[in-house]
């Protein structure tokens, strides 16, 4: 991945968190890592430094209410913290707006999660059985 | 130099069908298109990047690299935007234009479509006004589309349309198991509903295949060729001829004049090995079919002595007047199983509302709508109380995706001199031309028309067996997008229209306009129909005048 190794267990563990599993994957499993490595190489080259700020600014929020890495804390936890960044309820200075951040996390997540496989996310159609969408004459 | 009857600017709507009337009776066409020839395979089945969600762009252009256009927003600020960005107002740049990947919906407008100022009065500030042509002078034309491209329907169950001396060449599309609730409702209601004509093949017609109810239809190409664009009808047969040179990837750069000021050809720009080639052609007509937002830019930019504000400009009309559609609706939960995945989706329409609605100005179709892939549905179709992240979220898409109901419609814009194209000196595109500039809005009685079928789409939706029902009200914005029109609007008068009501520009002899960009209004249905309609007609009228 195009982000250090941190960086992308926070991401890989905050996309987790927007994507759980149930019955169906949660976001990692369903394609999201394969999905956002391309595109940060491609489309979203330009929003890499906004992830690398703001996934390092979510890191400093964990560190700052739980005293621990993001990737270590409890799902009630994370999803806490997240919530607070969807608010834009930091506590620490972000250089990205939290909010904003926060969207195009989701909206990415999503992405890759339901796309077609072409885009590479969506591994083994499972976001699709799930919905119901079942591609015809292709 | 080299010398033609006619040149074509655009493979889309209206320039394939002139190019195949044209070329069907004896004359040398030259037929440019700015966009490639894209064939099944080159469309593809890429849910980000398509004409219907174009997150990262299109699959039937423009690139999103070198073709911006400049937007005034609300701030009155200009920002430079890209092809799949909010406001660029893209439609499609490929030979067939829009038809190549639309959702082939084939209305007719209505008799009181083209005489809406006569009907309703002019809202104070706003440039309504009547079409110099008729539905019953255009009637026969309307014909012609619906059997030379092949369309489906139910001619007789739409009782609220105009007379018509045929039926549709092939039955409607069947109805899937979402027309059930649907039916059901508008029945409750006392609604007259009907299916939705479309220029799609419900059984095999003139060579190509039926409808096999893909799941991925408006936004895509078509797999057996039953969706009928240009670029599988109209284009060929012209090609077949003899008579037509199709370049693709050819970009008309202005419309040449003489001394005089009379029209003689076209300069044109083809990008080969990273260099740019210049080439100028000469002929006898010039047909500006770019579509509404590119023809008006075509025009301004072909300024010269004579006309130095653009041709057809001289009471500085071209470019005004730009609409398209508020589409208006609302989405509902249904707890009863409506979804079967067969394609297109769209199966059911009202045409009860698009005239005689008590203190508005016209109104709208109705219908349902065409099946969304899932990450269109997760961008579009969640409702605003939902969390779209966590357990919730993901519960949502997979219990409701297939329980959502959508129903909308294209309402009538009130249109307004001030949404304009204009171009922007300042700023060129990757061939150094001058791109189009976006400012102003519709007229602000739009909303209340919009607000007014928001409340019937509601009203359809509960009646059906809605359960959570929801939508949102529109704001004032510019109009445009895969519906744009009315940028070179049709009239007997020069000082308030640009073209004759043959889309001769007035002041020409023989330079003429066939695309959306005629439009006076844009009545409440999806406009392609209309347009191909206007372009049989003119294409009539400019092969009469060559021979
Ligand atoms: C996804 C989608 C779904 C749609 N669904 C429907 C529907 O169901 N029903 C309906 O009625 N309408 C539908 N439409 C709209 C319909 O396609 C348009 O109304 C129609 O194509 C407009 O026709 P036109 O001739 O005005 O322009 P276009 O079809 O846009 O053709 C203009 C052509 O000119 C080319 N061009 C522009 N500038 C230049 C230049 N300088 N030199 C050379 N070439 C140039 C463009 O690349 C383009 O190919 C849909 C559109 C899309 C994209
Ligand atoms: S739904 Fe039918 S017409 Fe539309 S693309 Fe699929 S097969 Fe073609």
């Amino acid at each position: 991945m195009i982000l250090n190794s941190s960086l992308q267990s926070t991401l890989q563990a905050a996309a987790n968190r927007i994507i759980p599993a149930d019955d169906y994957p949660n976001a990692w499993e369903g394609g999201v890592g394969f999905y956002l490595e391309r595109q940060f190489a491609t489309d979203l080259s330009r929003s890499v430094p906004a992830y690398e700020a703001g996934l390092a600014a979510l890191e400093a929020e964990a560190r700052i209410h739980f005293d621990a890495p993001f990737v270590t804390l409890l799902e009630a936890q994370q999803d806490e913290l997240l919530r607070r960044v969807e608010a834009g309820e930091v506590q620490t200075e972000w250089s990205v707006p939290p909010r904003r951040f926060f969207a195009m996390l989701v909206q990415h997540v999503a992405e890759g999660y339901y796309c077609d496989p072409m885009n590479l996310g969506n591994v083994g159609l499972r976001s699709w059985q799930m919905v119901g969408f079942v591609p015809r004459c292709d | 130099m080299k010398t033609y009857d006619a040149v074509i600017v655009g493979a889309g709507a209206g320039g394939g069908i002139v190019a195949g009337v044209l070329a069907e009776a004896g004359h040398k066409v030259l037929l440019l298109e700015r966009g490639p020839n894209l064939r099944y395979e080159d469309v593809g089945r890429d849910h980000l990047r398509s004409q219907r969600l174009s997150l990262y762009g299109h699959n039937a252009g423009p690139h999103i690299e070198g073709n911006p256009r400049v937007v005034v927003g609300a701030d009155g600020q200009e920002h430079q935007v890209r092809p799949h960005q909010g406001g660029y107002n893209n439609n499609a740049a490929c030979v067939g234009g829009g038809t190549r990947v639309y959702g082939a919906q084939a209305w007719r407008f209505m008799p009181q479509d083209f005489r809406m100022a006569s009907l309703y009065g002019v809202p104070e500030g706003s440039s309504l006004a009547d079409w110099p042509l008729s539905y019953d002078d255009l009637e026969p034309f309307y014909e012609q589309a619906e059997w030379e491209l092949g369309c489906s329907g139910d001619a007789g169950a739409m009782v609220f349309h105009g007379p018509r001396r045929r039926g549709y060449p092939m039955p409607p599309l069947p109805e899937t198991r979402k027309t059930v609730p649907l039916k059901r409702g508008a029945q409750a209601l006392g609604w007259k509903t009907h299916p939705i004509p479309v220029l799609i093949n419900s059984q095999p017609y003139d060579g190509r295949g039926a409808c096999v109810g893909c799941n991925n239809c408006v936004g895509y190409a078509c797999p057996t060729e039953a969706k009928n664009g240009t670029q599988n009808t109209l284009i060929p047969r012209a090609l077949s001829t003899g008579n037509c040179e199709l370049i693709s990837e050819a970009m008309t750069e202005r419309i040449e004049t003489d001394a005089r000021g009379n029209v003689t050809g076209v300069t044109y720009l083809i990008e080969e090995n990273g260099a740019l080639r210049r080439e100028m052609v000469r002929s006898k007509v010039v047909v500006v079919s770019a579509g509404a937002i590119e023809s008006a830019r075509l025009l301004l930019n072909s300024s010269s002595n004579k006309h130095p504000h653009g041709l057809g400009n001289e009471h500085d009309q071209v470019g005004r007047n730009l609409q398209g559609h508020y589409y208006s609706g609302a989405r509902a939960i249904i707890e009863e199983e409506i979804y079967d995945g067969i394609g297109p989706g769209i199966t059911i329409s009202t045409t009860q509302f698009n005239h005689g609605n008590a203190g508005v100005i016209g109104g709208a179709m109705l219908a349902d709508d065409f099946l969304k892939p899932p990450i269109d549905f997760w961008h579009t179709s969640l409702p605003p109380d939902v969390p779209r992240w966590g357990s919730e979220g993901k519960r949502w898409m997979r219990d409701y995706y297939h329980r959502t109901l959508y129903v909308a419609g294209p309402v009538q814009e009130i249109p307004n001199p001030d949404g304009r194209v204009q171009v922007a000196p300042h700023v060129r595109d990757k061939f150094g031309i001058p791109v189009a500039r976006l400012s102003g809005t519709t007229h602000a009685a739009t909303l209340d028309v919009a607000e007014f079928m928001r409340e019937r789409a509601e009203e359809w939706l509960r009646a059906s067996g809605g359960t959570k029902i929801w939508s949102a009200r529109h704001t004032l914005r510019l109009s445009g997008g895969q519906h744009q029109a009315g940028t070179c609007r049709m009239g007997d008068d020069p000082r308030t229209s640009v073209t004759d009501r043959f889309g001769r520009v007035h002041a020409h002899d023989n330079l003429f306009v066939a695309d959306g960009s005629l439009h006076v209004t844009n009545g409440g249905f999806n406009p392609v129909l209309t347009i191909m309609a206007l372009a049989f007609r003119s294409g009539q009228h400019i092969a009469q005048a060559l021979s």
